[in-house]
């Protein structure tokens, strides 16, 4: 047995400003009181341009483009604060304008109901069929059947009662009723189906192309919108699913829909998971479209209070569950939460039910769980409606959860609800914003190693049916997935990683060594944990040893034998070349960042080291399951040409991705506001230094006796180095040996040695060794003389990147050449200041001196 | 004795408030009559 | 408020009378929840709907103000938690001045 996984997640938003003046219910609600109203008159003056809809920070979370905690740094109101360069095209999905969604709605309508002006359809016709992946639609050919002229569609309109379509207020074309007197075939029924149809098929095409997944691999849909399609007979009868699936060619696939208001999804999202891992399915996908109703909602509030109309997005998705692939994370089937009918109805109860059972049966707690996605809408529309801030407040239930559950302090709930939560940023479109939005953001954390465990939350409210006053929820963890080897292994019940802890040798009691190993054991049952130094714990065993002298060499020949992979001690005499590159977790944002290097000496020049260092980190990020870690280098002495040198390894082939501070400036070297928040993945220091932060990250908390915070200073990495050793330090408490363990189970599961051989082996083929080697004989000596200053000059450029020790020689290269130059200290390090219609020249000469 | 016993009581409870079956639960305990419970949603 | 919702209240006035009725507020929030107070006292303050102009009189309270009149078990099993996620001062505060005026 295998877990499924969350294979693909793509997103889609269409604009619907004329739709909610026309279909929204509060409009329409409106026209049908009071037709006259001042409400319908002043609303279209408060509705957005695409533009701006397009650059709308939340709507720019919601295809993927910016993470939503990227909202927490952009001011409110974000209608104010829209993103420049903003595009329709994101990670996960795309924005398209309301004329498409028109176009699409008479592509997928199968029964000639919808009818367009002509002139409104001819310039559509190609802009749709540019749109990426529509030209496989064959139903656009329907577009160019049944024309329509504005004098029929008014008489529709006017005679026929269909239901008027608008673009930019003025009628473009109609949905005509598909019966007399059938109420589940009135117009107005069929247009919000076929709104749904319509954005939902966009959301399954943008996961085609942009996901692995193939039209024809597709076995089963599940639709979960909260539209109903039937006739008199059978008024929810379905299926959006086939008909959805159909538009886009999935031929294999067939499907049903799954109702239950805005937590629709996730019951979806459930039984798809349940299908793929009983076998039944291999490729299912869970998908919706948008609310017609829903556009406009408070949009009385937002006008009332001078805001845009926000609720002008049809929101939809489509998500890809499938087999365990190794890569993609696991959705834990066994940790499902469901509202009960016995329940009952008070937020307490509600919460308890979804998300503190799954939790009790499975024995995890909240702090198990890094972020929790529950209703993301988005705050700006929902507070001045009066319904306050929709996830935050879920947020609070959780971390309030925990205070009664004895998990946290009453006094720690703010900082809980900023490390599990993240701004509300999706549509009010009910089942749009329940859990699924993160899902995107969520793989693609999980895939870089940013969190572990995930729970995605869908409520719903029963009541508004009218057939019961049960409230509903749902919820399901998802994890990232250990790779297909150690998932193999532990799903065989063979080899486990087996990680060995010296327990002798600390200033703390041998217990809390134990208690530390027990936590990781507890937490991995794919881990093996051996003490050595002590006997038998209750649940660990144990290797007996004399003193610590004793148990580091018992510990050497386990890891000789093979009878241990990794192995954690506070203290380990690493060859010269060998370096511990650690991890803590920043105070700023929670994120776990690599100090490269820790302890022990990679090199004894200065800068050499610092190179290797930063080579060692990304080998120990990649083992740890980083692909692709950024790298930044803290601004200390070296630093400047040791980044000159890891971009001349970048441009003679070796892939490194650098940082960008978070600061003004920006740069791949880092500031001390970089290591709070954590900026780059792997920080790059030397290990004096990088020994000071692992125990100002660990310990600042709890008054520096007791680290508390963080995996240690890590494994040791050098170029030909084959262990795999983690080292805590005399003070590192049980949470640190914790992390410490899983850090060297990881880093041995990550196969950390081989990786830092080829790391180094790759940086070699770039140059390496040569660019070291021109460190030994760097210009110091070239500026021995004595020069003559050239005429005085005001300077008031900067030049950045020098290191301090050549500052002064690089001013005398430039007097030398006649340029005036005068050394200084500019905010971010060392400068040389120079005229400005010397910049150039300076720039070049300092270039060629290797300054720079 | 509390004030709400004997009385009669319209509950207007709110999805992402305090739910209408919540306080139904509360002001029962005090002894008043429910006449009306409906709990709004603006999601 | 929900324009439904005003209705049902116009008519359980009707029937019971201002003394007798109360009504219990569940809000997210104080501007909401003040609104509603304001409205089932002197009238839809936005003139959207049926108690536009209609000043019923009534007494409205927030669940959270009432905390001291129902059995503190059932309290806690039903409100407590909300009582961290919520504005608590603000929404008493703010439904307070309604019954006031």
């Amino acid at each position: 047995m295998s877990y499924p996984v969350l294979k693909g997640a793509a997103y889609a938003l269409i604009q619907g400003n004329d739709l909610a003046l026309y279909q929204g219910s509060t409009a329409a609600g409106e026209r049908y009181t009071n037709p006259d109203s001042e409400f319908l008159k002043e609303l279209p003056a408060h509705w957005r341009s695409f533009e701006a809809a397009v650059a709308y920070p939340p709507n720019q979370a919601y295809i993927g483009n910016i993470h939503p905690r990227a909202l927490r740094e952009i001011p409110r109101p974000w209608y104010e604060n829209g993103l420049p360069d903003a595009k329709t095209e994101g990670k996960y999905g795309t924005i398209a304008s309301e004329d498409i969604l028109y176009g699409l709605m008479k592509a997928v309508d199968t029964f000639d109901l919808v009818l367009l002006d002509e002139t409104f359809l001819a310039p559509l016709k190609e802009k749709i069929a540019a749109l990426p992946g529509l030209s496989q639609w064959k139903c656009l050919e329907k577009l160019d059947k049944n024309p329509a002229d504005l004098a029929a569609i008014t008489e529709q309109v006017e005679q026929q009662h269909a239901e008027p379509l608008y673009f930019a207020q003025q009628l473009i074309g109609c949905v005509k009723r598909a019966h007399e007197y059938d109420a589940a075939l009135t117009a107005h029924v069929l247009t919000e189906n076929l709104v749904a149809k319509a954005s939902a098929s966009f959301a399954l095409q943008q996961l085609l192309n942009k996901c692995e997944l193939k039209a024809e691999q597709v076995d089963y849909i599940i639709e979960c919108s909260e539209e109903a399609c039937g006739d008199m007979n059978q008024r929810g009868g379905g299926n959006f699913a086939k008909s959805i699936g159909e538009i886009c060619g999935c031929i294999n696939a067939s499907g049903s829909d799954t109702r239950s208001f805005c937590a629709g999804p996730a019951h979806a999202l459930v039984e798809a998971a349940a299908l793929v891992q009983s076998g039944i399915y291999e490729n299912v996908v869970v998908l919706a479209g948008g609310a017609s109703a829903k556009l406009g909602l408070n949009s009385r509030d937002h006008v009332k209070k001078g805001l845009p109309m926000l609720e002008d997005m049809l929101g939809a998705f489509a998500i890809h569950i499938s087999v365990d692939d190794g890569v993609s994370p696991l959705i834990r089937t066994d940790v499902v939460g469901r509202h009960k009918i016995g329940s009952g109805a008070s937020p307490q109860a509600v919460m308890q039910a979804i998300v503190a059972a799954p939790l009790d049966a499975a024995g995890l707690k909240i702090a198990d769980i890094d972020m929790f996605s529950a209703e993301m809408q988005n705050p700006e529309i929902t507070e001045p409606a009066g319904a306050g801030d929709v996830p935050t407040a879920n947020f609070k239930m959780i971390g309030a959860l925990g205070v009664m559950r004895g998990e946290f302090e009453r006094s720690q709930l703010p900082s809980v609800v900023e490390r599990i939560g993240m701004p509300g940023f999706a549509p009010t479109q009910g089942h749009i914003p329940s859990g699924v939005p993160f899902l995107g953001h969520c793989r693609e954390m999980m895939l870089a190693g940013e969190i572990h465990r995930a729970m995605i939350i869908g409520k719903g409210s029963l009541f508004l049916g009218r057939l019961t006053n049960l409230f509903d929820g749902i919820s399901f963890v998802v994890e990232a997935n250990p790779g297909k080897k150690a998932a193999a292994e532990s799903l065989d019940g063979l080899t486990k990683t087996r990680v060995g802890l010296v327990v002798l040798g600390s200033e703390h009691p041998v217990c809390e060594l134990v208690h530390g190993a027990e936590q990781a054991a507890a937490a991995d049952p794919r881990l093996d944990v051996v003490l050595i130094g002590c006997g038998d714990s209750g649940m660990l065993h144990g290797v007996e040893a004399a003193d610590a002298d004793a148990a580091l060499k018992k510990m050497d020949e386990m890891l000789a034998s093979g009878e241990l992979d990794a192995a954690v001690a506070m203290h380990y005499a690493f060859p010269l070349g060998v370096s511990t590159v650690g991890r803590v977790v920043t105070p700023a944002f929670g994120r776990k960042l690599y100090i490269a290097n820790t302890t022990g000496t990679s090199a004894t020049e200065r800068t050499a080291a610092l190179v290797r260092n930063a080579i060692s980190g990304i080998a120990c990020a990649k083992a740890s399951g980083h692909p692709q870690p950024t790298v930044g280098l803290l601004n200390l002495d070296g630093a400047r040409q040791a980044e000159r040198i890891l971009r001349q390894l970048a441009e003679n082939g070796y892939e490194i991705h650098f940082a960008e501070s978070s600061r003004a400036d920006g740069g791949a070297v880092m500031r001390g506001n970089d290591l709070l928040r954590g900026v780059p993945d792997v920080m790059v220091t030397d290990s004096l230094t990088g020994n000071v932060l692992i125990k100002l990250f660990s310990a600042y908390s709890s008054g520096g006796s007791y680290e508390a915070l963080g995996d240690g200073y890590g494994p040791g990495v050098g170029e030909k180095y084959g262990k795999v050793i983690n080292i805590i330090s005399r003070a590192s408490g049980a949470p640190v040996i914790s992390g410490a363990i899983a850090f060297a189970a990881e880093a041995a599961r990550g196969g950390l040695p081989k990786l830092a051989a080829a790391e180094f082996a790759a940086a070699k083929a770039a140059g390496l060794d040569a660019l070291l080697d021109s460190l030994a004989a760097k210009p110091q000596g070239t500026a021995q003389e004595t020069v003559a200053a050239p005429p005085e000059k005001v300077v008031d450029e900067e030049i950045t990147g020098i290191e301090v020790f050549a500052i002064e020689d690089a001013v005398q290269l430039l007097w030398k050449n006649g340029v005036y130059a005068a050394a200084g200290m500019g905010c971010t390090g060392p400068v040389v200041m120079v005229a400005r219609e010397d910049h150039q020249r300076a720039l070049q000469l300092l270039k060629e001196g290797e300054y720079l | 004795m509390s004030m709400l016993e004997g009385k009669k009581v319209a509950i207007l409870g709110d999805r992402d408030g305090i739910p209408g079956p919540a306080i139904e639960e509360c002001v029962k305990s005090a002894g008043a009559d429910v006449v009306f419970s409906t709990t709004e949603c603006f999601v | 408020m929900d324009l439904g919702n005003q209705q049902r209240i116009k008519d359980l006035c009707d029937q019971y009378g201002n003394e007798d009725l109360i009504v219990v507020l569940g809000g997210a929030e104080a501007e909401a929840s003040g609104l509603a107070a304001e409205t089932v006292a002197t009238g839809d303050p936005t003139f959207a709907g049926p108690l536009a102009g209609v000043p019923l009189g009534l007494k409205a309270y927030h669940m959270f103000e009432l905390k001291d009149e129902v059995d503190p078990a059932v309290y806690d099993e039903q409100v407590g938690m909300m009582e961290m996620v919520l504005d608590v001062d603000a929404i008493k505060a703010e439904v307070e001045t309604y019954r006031a005026q």
